[in-house]
């Protein structure tokens, strides 16, 4: 049982580093078919394990070719934790089933907004530690 | 006004967070691509800042005080996700990124259709 849950967190971390898309999206699913989780408390631990900033690594290398906007980030920073507060109210009280559902239709979404992403990816010849970008 | 609408949308991308458990990164990043003219690195580095403060907390103590947090669970998830992540970027540098995404994405939707389908036909 341990065992499978350290290697789960390794797996979700591969693909966060190389995809660049989000532990969270991957993490309650798997929680939810693996361990056997219910969904609020999959999305409960999701938001436990995403608290420590584990984007740290990836975030230097950004940093260091200047791809960051700062202010744009601080706004984004405030305006989500002000939407999570909103977001975790409307779930808690949501029956587990309902909150599944809506939450398969969330991975849809973010399915097609993954395969859309890169209109015009311009590559950026320097060695950068993946695309990484939580979600 | 770019600065408001910017708010707006991150705004947007926390209820979802918060609303699903995530970090809300998968929003903000085609967000800012789509709507703010960000470049995709760009996009990607300044939602890797948005979320360094721990900005799911208020959410997580939401989760929290309802009993919904698996504490051993998740102390066990952190190091693997982490040494993961690097492990992640180093293969990244070896492997084409688009089509991955494109993998991943199939694979996100099937496990979407998949969980709607599961909670609801019944």
């Amino acid at each position: 049982m341990t065992l499978i849950v350290l290697l789960l967190g390794l797996a979700v971390g591969v693909l966060v580093g190389l995809l660049g898309i989000g532990g969270g999206v991957v993490l309650v699913p798997a929680l939810v078919y693996l361990l056997h989780m219910d969904q609020h408390l999959a999305q409960g631990t999701s938001l436990f394990i995403l608290l420590p900033p584990v984007g740290l690594g990836a975030l230097r290398e950004y940093w260091n070719q200047g791809q960051v906007d700062l202010r744009a980030g601080i706004l984004c920073a405030l305006g989500m934790l002000l939407g999570g507060y909103l977001g975790g109210l409307i779930a808690v009280p949501l029956a587990s089933r309902h909150l599944k559902g809506l939450f398969g239709c969330f991975l849809i979404l973010a399915a097609f907004l993954l395969w859309r992403k890169p209109q015009a990816e311009h590559r950026i010849p320097v060695s950068t530690g993946g695309e990484s970008a939580r979600g | 006004m770019r600065d408001a609408g910017i708010f707006g949308a991150a705004c947007i991308c926390g209820v979802a967070s918060g609303l699903f458990g995530i970090g809300g990164g998968t929003l903000l990043v085609p967000f800012l691509a789509l709507f703010f003219a960000f470049g995709q690195h760009r996009a990607q580095g300044t939602s890797l800042i948005a979320l360094i403060p721990p900005t799911g907390a208020l959410a997580f103590f939401a989760y929290a005080k309802a009993g919904y947090i698996s504490w051993q669970t998740g102390l066990l998830l952190i190091p693997g996700v982490f040494v993961g992540g690097i492990l992640g970027g180093w293969i990244a540098k070896r492997l084409q990124p688009q089509r991955m995404r494109e993998v991943f994405a199939g694979l996100m939707f099937a496990l979407g259709v998949w969980q709607a389908v599961a909670a609801w036909a019944r």
